[in-house]
């Protein structure tokens, strides 16, 4: 199965990455890696998650994670491309 | 702007929110809200449990379409709203949660009746907050009662930490709301509109799944419109009861475990499921691989995360039902004008099945009072304008079923968290919202014995709520369960109720009126008198059958081909033209 790498933005607010992580814990799906860091907005960080899901559950978890109120937008880094292109998988969905 | 402490920004914060009501009980860590809520515009009702507080809440806004307000304190108050809260988030009810914290330089240490709320609800709260600045509440409140209300509705709980309570503040409260990661979006897109339009002229076999977001958009005189416009037949989920008209020829009654024949199975003939605010919950698809397979699937929804979770969607239309709906009728009257499909087969069929599979019950052979008889009769008598509120079992079913509802908002149950001991509380909420309406919590023996403090409450309070317990002195739907899948052995389902507690000396104690029947002809007489008294919460121990049991049935994980209608008795499909 394909890595997925999501590029989370989030509002820097404490208790965010509880949100997340327990998302994705309650939902029974894995997170293969994780990071966190600052972006040029103090009051908003990213998140680079790595996912081993594609098709139907990877559609559920990106849908389930635009639904936490700290999230911004998310979006996929589509694999095995020379350059990667980004795009947004939920174009018509809130965000 | 103006200073005051945290504890008054809050409470000036619900009177800017338009809280007219709320639901609660004071502690230590919460206490600084409580001195200004004495004096202010809002109505609070103490409340007996911090369980009925929230259920109060629910009940209030499934009734009005407001916002219910809970408020408690730190540690086992808040603790005792994550129940209800856990309900409001499955059923899709706005409220709002207010909780005390231990003060904030505390968190952390373990203090005394210190608990980690925000973390407790996180996985099912809608949004959640812990406010430590004072400075923070008025725009946590806008923002709670934004969130809770808006889009997919939901429970938001703020918790406050007591020294931000009690420090001093300025107050303004916001004029808007704008949140970069909350944009819920309520047009449709007119291509899916387009799109919905064109596949429902392509049916020949369309059955219209409606769920309960069809009541929290306000949308039954929409729906009824598009319904009568294709002619198709309406099915009506548990949490849909009411949002299409019971009596309406289109409506095949509820689909799922102990849905009608007519209704299972026009979901399982179908050639296209347009469903509007459901999300096709195991309790109504029964084994998904075999739910329904020749349909083709519209999904309209405000949540995006719904549409395609269970089954997916050949059309997703995302919005506001009210938008959704207002927007398909003129599209589907376009598409039809030049192409009408002939529903009649159909129509056929299904009326057919409706006509052969009614739904009924035995009455028992040893002259026992009959459960159904009773629930059917507080139905008739209490008209359609009445609001029923149900606990979780067989009598939710039978209430379900056997009363006949008109108009949205009038039935009230834990459609998805299955909460016994909703009803007596949320009975109480509805009574409030609804203080002119005749509001009757049909309840089990067993859920009576887990809220029913909450009639203390009522009775001090002038909230006079009708109660029908209907005492099978067992808990009903779990021994149901053993005869039909653990061979009779009743294994701690048996509640004594008819010997202990004496219910109507339970209910005179709690400063209601206590009733009892157990005869058939005496049924009619015992809920019209109740009905003649509306200035005391009432109760009625209605003695009733203990085997009877809740028919039509799928069990858990069958397919819905596998309809029983009782015990080992199939419908007579080849008797019928499908």
């Amino acid at each position: 199965m394909a890595q997925h790498t999501l590029e989370v933005l989030v509002e820097n607010s404490p208790g965010v990455l509880a949100r997340v992580a327990g998302l994705f814990s309650r939902r029974a799906y894995n997170i293969e890696r994780l990071s966190v860091g600052p972006t040029a907005d103090p009051s908003i960080s990213q998140m680079d998650i790595v996912v081993n899901l594609e098709g139907h559950a990877l559609e559920q978890v990106i849908a389930q994670l635009d639904k936490l109120i700290n999230v911004i937008s998310i979006k996929e880094i589509v694999p095995n491309k020379t350059a990667p292109s980004v795009h947004d998988t939920q174009p018509d969905y809130q965000n | 702007m103006s200073q005051m402490t945290g504890a008054s920004s809050l409470v000036a914060s619900l009177e800017s929110a338009g809280v007219d009501v709320m639901f609660g009980i004071p502690g230590g860590a919460i206490l600084p809200a409580y001195d200004p809520i004495f004096s202010s515009s809002i109505r609070h009702i103490l409340v007996r449990h911090e369980q009925g507080a929230g259920h109060a809440a629910t009940g209030y806004a499934q009734v009005t379409g407001r916002v219910g307000v809970c408020i408690a304190t730190s540690g086992p108050g808040a603790t005792n709203l994550v129940t209800p809260l856990a309900d409001a988030a499955m059923d899709s009810v706005p409220v709002v949660a207010i909780t005390g914290q231990v003060p904030s330089v505390a968190i952390g240490t373990d203090a005394f009746q210190e608990a980690d709320i925000r973390g407790i609800t996180m996985p099912f709260a809608k949004h959640n907050y812990l406010i430590t600045n004072p400075a923070d509440i008025p725009r946590a409140i806008a923002e709670a009662f934004h969130i809770a209300s808006t889009g997919r509705p939901g429970p938001v709980l703020v918790d406050i930490a007591k020294d931000a309570l009690q420090a001093m503040t300025d107050f303004k409260y916001p004029t808007s709301v704008n949140l970069a990661g909350y944009k819920p979006k309520l047009v449709p897109d007119n291509q899916a509109i387009l799109d919905a339009a064109a596949l429902i002229t392509q049916s020949s076999k369309p059955v219209f799944y409606v769920g309960g977001g069809v009541i929290k958009a306000n949308a039954s005189r929409e729906l009824l419109e598009l319904a009568q416009l294709l002619g198709a037949p309406v099915v009506t989920t548990l949490m849909a009861r009411g949002a299409f008209p019971d009596s309406h020829p289109l409506n095949l009654g509820m689909p799922g475990m102990h849905g009608t024949v007519a209704a299972v199975t026009a979901l399982q003939k179908a050639d296209l499921l347009i469903t509007l605010g459901a999300r096709f919950d195991d309790r109504v698809t029964g084994k998904l691989s075999t739910f329904a397979v020749n349909a083709k699937v519209i999904h309209a929804d405000v949540d995006p995360a719904e549409i395609g979770k269970n089954r997916f969607a050949d059309v997703a239309v995302l919005g506001d039902l009210k938008n959704t709906i207002s927007a398909l009728i003129p599209a589907l009257k376009a598409a039809l004008g030049k192409n009408q499909p002939d529903l009649t087969p159909w129509l056929r069929q299904m009326n057919s099945l409706k006509a052969a599979y009614p739904l009924g019950y035995d009455k028992p052979s040893d002259g026992a009072l009959s459960p159904q008889y009773v629930i059917e009769r507080l139905g008739k008598i209490s008209g359609p304008e009445a609001i029923f509120a149900a606990g979780v079992g067989q009598h939710q079913m039978w209430a379900s079923q056997f009363v006949s509802y008109e108009n949205p908002r009038t039935w009230l149950n834990s459609g998805g968290l299955g909460t016994m001991g909703y009803a007596v509380p949320a009975a109480m909420g509805a009574k409030v919202g609804a203080p002119d309406t005749t509001v009757w919590a049909i309840d089990g023996d067993g859920c009576f014995q887990m809220t029913n403090q909450e009639l203390v409450t009522c009775a001090l309070n002038n909230i006079p709520i009708k109660v029908a317990i209907i005492n099978n002195e067992s808990l009903g739907m779990v021994r149901q369960w053993q005869t039909l899948f653990y061979e009779g052995r009743y294994s701690n389902t048996s509640l004594e109720s008819k010997r202990v507690p004496n219910f109507p000396m339970l209910a005179e104690a709690m400063g209601c009126v206590g009733l009892s029947c157990e005869r058939e002809e005496d049924v009619d007489a015992t809920i019209e008198k109740a009905m003649g008294i509306n200035d005391q919460p009432v109760v009625i121990d209605f003695r009733v059958h203990r085997d009877a049991m809740v028919w039509p049935m799928v069990a858990a994980g069958a397919s819905n081909d596998d309809i029983k209608i009782a015990r080992e008795t199939a419908p007579d499909w080849d008797s019928q033209e499908l």
